[in-house]
């Protein structure tokens, strides 16, 4: 009995503990994880949609990730909780999803729907859209922004 | 009823509330019912088939294809309006924008947030799913300062936190969707799977245009926007007293007799500006100075 009881506290807590390093993935086209968690500290290492990152700590809205070897902070909304399937041990194999694997696999609205949609619809201004994407403004310019209005900039407990 | 009957029906209602959660699942209940002989084999068909289309249509619509749907209805909108093509007066709504996307609830998106003018004096605003947000010329030249201009983006921005646009599809088009991408996430496209998915594509982005250009959202809707954009706001540094300074210039406008565009989507100003004005007082947001912000407003409108 004792060794049933001890048996229960090992796969307890090895279970934790591999919930304790959750994995995310990427769904910004490309995400930024810097050094420290506000939005304006330095970029560190730039990950591209749909890419895994592991982390081991959440801070606010702040993941400490790490991605290639490189550590650092990632705001939780450019990245997605790859859930555990459950259903799938059954099967012998404990599969990682999201809502994004269709979307990973190349499929739903995709690049080539909307090509197909634009040659079917050719009097859409993608041209256009893609000249409003063009507007970017840099970090430095929107913490200047921010600094010349005496606004508040955005802190790492946001 | 009979016991048989009773437990024929308790069965299949189980499984119809299982549904959305686990087809699998459900199969494995179907399976041993079957061999009970609580249900037949068609009833299992039927089950197993609705549980799987149901699980499917459980998928919310990815940060990915609300990019591309975005794109779709902002290339739509451009097809109609002229955008505006000032540099100067374009970079300053983007980084008042950009400011208040960054407290907004959902800082990042797929492919970020943009700021674009309409060259038309009708008022409005619109904000395409993903983070491209239209506001008129109309609607710049009726704000006062800045944190005025701030109320209307972040008013948009807030609509996009909400998915507001996405949810303006119509269910049963995206469960369609969801049915043509097939369980399988593996293998590619034939000719006949991308068209028909164009056409739904086609079908889902004037889904959205209708709701911001012809119905307008809901009136829940556009309350929980206002009031996103007062924390957006708040955040930030902004007077919130900037959105019940706005609003009341828009309801005297309405109350004129305007009903075009923005008044034609977004009627009872006159309720909105208590609610605000009720939100406001409640939190006690004193005026602030911002003499140092209506500098920088001026030069540009």
């Amino acid at each position: 009995m004792k060794k049933m009881l001890w048996c229960c506290l090992v796969v307890l807590l090895t279970m934790g503990a591999a919930a304790y390093a959750a994995t995310y993935r990427v769904i910004n086209e490309e995400a930024a994880v810097r050094k420290d968690r506000r939005f304006f500290a330095p970029i560190v290492i730039r990950v591209p949609y749909g890419e895994k990152v592991e982390s081991r700590e959440v801070k606010g809205d702040w993941l400490n990730v790490t991605y290639r070897g490189t550590q650092g902070w990632i705001h939780k909304s450019a990245v997605t909780e790859l859930k555990i399937d459950w259903t799938a041990l059954g099967g012998g194999k404990a599969a990682e999803s999201t809502k994004d694997e269709v979307a990973l696999a190349g499929k739903g609205f995709t690049p080539e729907v909307e090509k197909a949609f634009h040659d079917k619809n050719p009097a859409m201004r993608y041209d256009l859209v893609n000249q409003v994407e063009s507007y970017r403004i840099t970090d430095e310019k929107i913490q200047a922004f921010i600094r010349a209005g005496k606004l508040r900039e955005p802190g790492g407990e946001s | 009823m009979k016991r048989h009957h009773v437990l024929h029906m308790a069965f299949i209602l189980t499984f119809l509330l299982l549904m959305p959660g686990c087809a699998e699942v459900v199969k494995v209940g179907t399976t041993a019912g079957q061999e009970m002989g609580v249900i037949t084999a068609k009833d299992k068909e039927i089950i197993d088939r609705t549980a799987k289309g149901a699980e499917r249509a459980a998928r919310p619509m990815t940060e990915k294809e609300e990019y591309f749907l975005g794109r779709a209805v902002a290339a739509t909108i451009l097809g109609t309006y002229k955008l505006d093509q000032n540099e100067k007066l374009t970079t300053y709504v983007n980084q008042v924008g950009q400011a208040l996307a960054m407290v907004s609830d959902v800082p990042l998106t797929y492919g970020g947030y943009h700021f674009a003018i309409l060259a038309t004096d009708e008022v409005n605003a619109l904000a395409c799913p993903g983070g491209i947000i239209f506001v008129s010329r109309g609607m710049l030249t009726r704000a006062k300062n800045e944190e005025e201009l701030a109320s209307i983006l972040a008013h948009e921005i807030a609509h996009v936190n909400h998915r507001d646009g996405v949810r303006a599809i119509q269910n049963s088009r995206w469960l369609e969707v969801v049915t043509a991408l097939g369980s399988d996430v593996a293998g590619t496209y034939g000719s006949g799977d991308i068209a028909k998915l164009t056409s739904l594509f086609e079908g889902s982005v004037n889904d959205v245009v209708k709701t911001l250009v012809t119905n307008g959202y809901s009136r829940e809707q556009e309350r929980a926007a206002d009031q996103g954009a007062l924390v957006i706001m708040n955040r930030i540094g902004y007077d919130p007293n900037g959105m019940p300074d706005y609003l009341a210039t828009l309801a005297k406008e309405e109350k004129a007799g305007g009903t075009r565009g923005f008044f034609s989507t977004h009627p009872g100003m006159a309720d909105r500006l208590a609610v605000v004005q009720e939100t406001v007082s409640k939190n006690k947001w004193a005026r602030a100075d911002h003499r140092v912000r209506d500098g920088r407003f001026d030069s540009y409108l």
